[in-house]
């Protein structure tokens, strides 16, 4: 969501311009200095995804009196759950775009803008060409893309789609697959773990296959996996894999490199053509987290309390979401949700000097697998000495209708809990 | 915090709040249970008012019907693989906080509308479920009984279902008139009814 492309950066940023100075802020050509000088006590939120907008909404709930600043490029919130039914042609990306307008109301206050630096030894962000000064910061940055680690990947990475963060790139990947002519090959291909959305590739591939199998029927699905089998609800996707006989599954297929010329992609055995490719690079935690040092040694996730979600390497900075690595949860939208209201009501317990409140979190996450049928797995977590345990996990016991209309009201009643 | 530490704390946090007067608005955080609901809201809604079809609303629930299906689920007697981890992290936290946090919440009506005729047809083939739900489907907490009014129409529809094919606690003795009524009642008259009772106020 906050990976956007150079143009729709540019949109985005002219419109935040224009509610800024409605709300008060000055735009980007304003922002020298201390813009916006703080009185009482400040949160700055940066990112308003599923962890960020979670957060500053509970801050807000939890405490009026502390002012929330939410930092995000983007005007209107775009929903990577259920973003793959954008390429089955089963919903609109307008159906999973939701404005901003519930956490206004709550006071919180926005920057359509991106944060260049952050200064933990001050607690300043830098926007623009001016700071924000705040007590407590939540950085919920999402993921970034290690282009790097495949071979002529960085050169083409404007054109190559992940379409992993819901936007123009899933729209344009929709369009290419109806594009193609019947009897092309789609080629998608799956990071190394630890990535956003475990499950989510294979949703994906459920639903290109449903949608090819109904359109296109000699066309094919080839699933380059770099992982040595299916991740997330193994057994569940293979059911429903059975019925898409067109899907080519290859595990422990890692791509290693691509050639856009010749439309192929490379692993270590093979060379494969694509006619429509869905390249899913390896992750990391998004840039503004490793600019600011929050990421451990190997430079990709953030280390974070188990309880408070402060990150290990600064103080007073709390990490949410996907960024975070070394608890027990898979990077879902569900624990970036939790993981944002426990930062939330740990911020506003220190910032009144009361006891932080023991808040473990839970992972509630469905994926389609047709139209019309869904599968989910649960987990939920305790919290033992300080650290996130799991209780128990468990599976649906097969697809069903009625598992996908469940997965139906837990997306109108999450979106509500974190923009309403 | 089932200790007595945890209920001096509370006695102390009662204390700190009165000293800091009434003029402050009481903020949700000053209910200790409202950080042990976090992961509740996803699917529930806020405070337990799930706008959606498919959760039920939990808000308002009786405290000693809240505890059994908790226990029910934990145990697996009520099956729902999506309740039965959350039921364990409740017992983790503390039900009767969880349960006493929901009991206090001030139940809103599903926002969602049913036709006018199905509910018109739900009326007319209730007569058999009043003795237990009486005429307005509202909750009996001497027997255990949950208020209809106003739940969500799929989840009610969905509910007898697992009543009639004895998902839903078997062999319990409470339940066994009701399972009994579901048994003779047609499939197709379940989203009737649910309607019916979902359009209770």
């Amino acid at each position: 969501m906050k990976g956007v492309t150079r143009r729709q950066f540019l949109r985005s940023s002219s419109v935040g311009l224009g509610l800024g100075l409605a709300g008060g802020l000055a735009g980007c050509a304003g922002m020298k200095g201390d813009f916006a000088p703080k009185s009482g006590r400040r949160v700055v939120v940066i990112g308003g995804g599923w962890g960020g907008a979670t957060a500053a909404r509970y801050i807000r709930m939890a405490d009026p009196s502390i002012e929330v600043m939410l930092i995000e490029p983007n005007t209107e919130f775009v929903s990577c759950p259920f973003s793959n039914l954008v390429l089955s042609g089963l919903r609109t990306i307008e159906s999973l775009t939701q404005p901003y307008d519930g956490l206004r109301r709550r006071g919180v206050k926005f920057i359509h803008e991106s944060v260049t630096a952050i200064e933990p030894d001050t607690r300043r962000v830098r926007v623009g060409e001016g700071y924000l000064a705040y007590d407590r910061l939540v950085v919920s940055p999402g993921i970034d893309f290690q282009w790097e680690q495949i071979e002529g990947l960085p050169a083409v990475k404007d054109s190559v789609l992940h379409a992993w963060k819901a936007g123009p790139q899933t729209v344009e990947l929709a369009r290419q697959i109806q594009a193609m002519p019947d009897g092309g090959n789609f080629v998608l291909t799956v990071p190394p773990v630890a990535y956003r959305c475990p499950p989510g590739p294979y949703e994906r591939i459920c639903q290109v296959a449903w949608y090819l199998k109904a359109n296109k029927p000699k066309s094919k699905v080839i699933v380059l996996d770099a992982n040595q089998n299916i991740v997330s609800k193994t057994a569940l996707f293979r059911a429903a894999w059975q019925a898409y006989p067109n899907i080519d599954y290859r595990a422990s297929n890692k791509v290693t490199g691509i050639d856009t010329s010749t439309r192929q992609v490379r692993t270590d055995f093979d060379k494969v053509k694509y006619d429509v490719l869905n390249l899913i690079p390896p992750q990391r935690a998004g840039a503004i987290a490793v600019q600011a040092d929050l990421v451990g040694a190997d430079k990709r996730w953030c280390e974070v309390d188990h309880v408070t979600y402060e990150s290990v390497k600064q103080k007073g900075i709390h990490v949410v979401g996907d960024a975070t690595i070394g608890l027990p949860v898979p990077k879902s939208g569900n624990v970036a949700n939790n993981m944002g209201k426990a930062a939330a009501l740990s911020i506003v317990s220190l910032l009144n000097g009361q006891a932080v409140p023991i808040m473990p979190p839970g992972n509630t996450c469905y994926s389609w697998v047709s139209d019309r049928e869904a599968i989910a797995v649960v987990n939920a977590y305790k919290i033992e000495n300080g650290k996130v345990v799991q209780i128990e996990q468990k599976l649906t016991p097969a697809q069903s209708v009625s598992v996908a209309q469940r997965a139906e009201g837990w997306r109108q009643s999450i979106w509500a809990d974190m923009l309403s | 915090m089932t200790t007595r530490i945890g209920i001096s704390l509370a006695i102390a946090t009662l204390a700190l709040v009165a000293a800091l007067g009434a003029a402050e608005a009481a903020g949700p955080l000053d209910d200790p249970a409202f950080a042990r609901v976090i992961t509740c809201g996803a699917c529930h809604g806020v405070n337990g008012n799930s706008k959606s079809d498919m959760q039920p609303i939990i808000a308002g629930l009786d405290v000693a019907y809240f505890k059994r299906q908790i226990e029910n689920y934990a145990t697996g007697k009520r099956l729902s693989p999506e309740m039965e981890p959350y039921a364990k992290q409740v017992q983790f936290l503390g039900v009767e906080s969880v349960a006493g946090f929901f009991a206090a919440q001030k139940r809103e009506p599903t926002p969602l509308r049913v036709a006018p005729e199905s509910i018109t047809r739900g009326r007319a083939a209730s007569t058999p479920c009043m003795a237990c739900h009486g005429p307005d489907g509202r909750a009996d907490v001497t027997r255990l009984v949950p208020a209809l009014a106003g739940q969500p129409p799929g989840y009610l529809a969905q509910q007898m279902v697992l009543f009639k094919i004895d998902t839903r606690e078997p062999s319990e003795s409470l339940l066994l008139a009701k399972k009994a009524i579901m048994r003779i009642t047609p499939d197709s008259q379940f989203p009737d009814l649910a309607a019916y009772y979902s359009s209770l106020r």
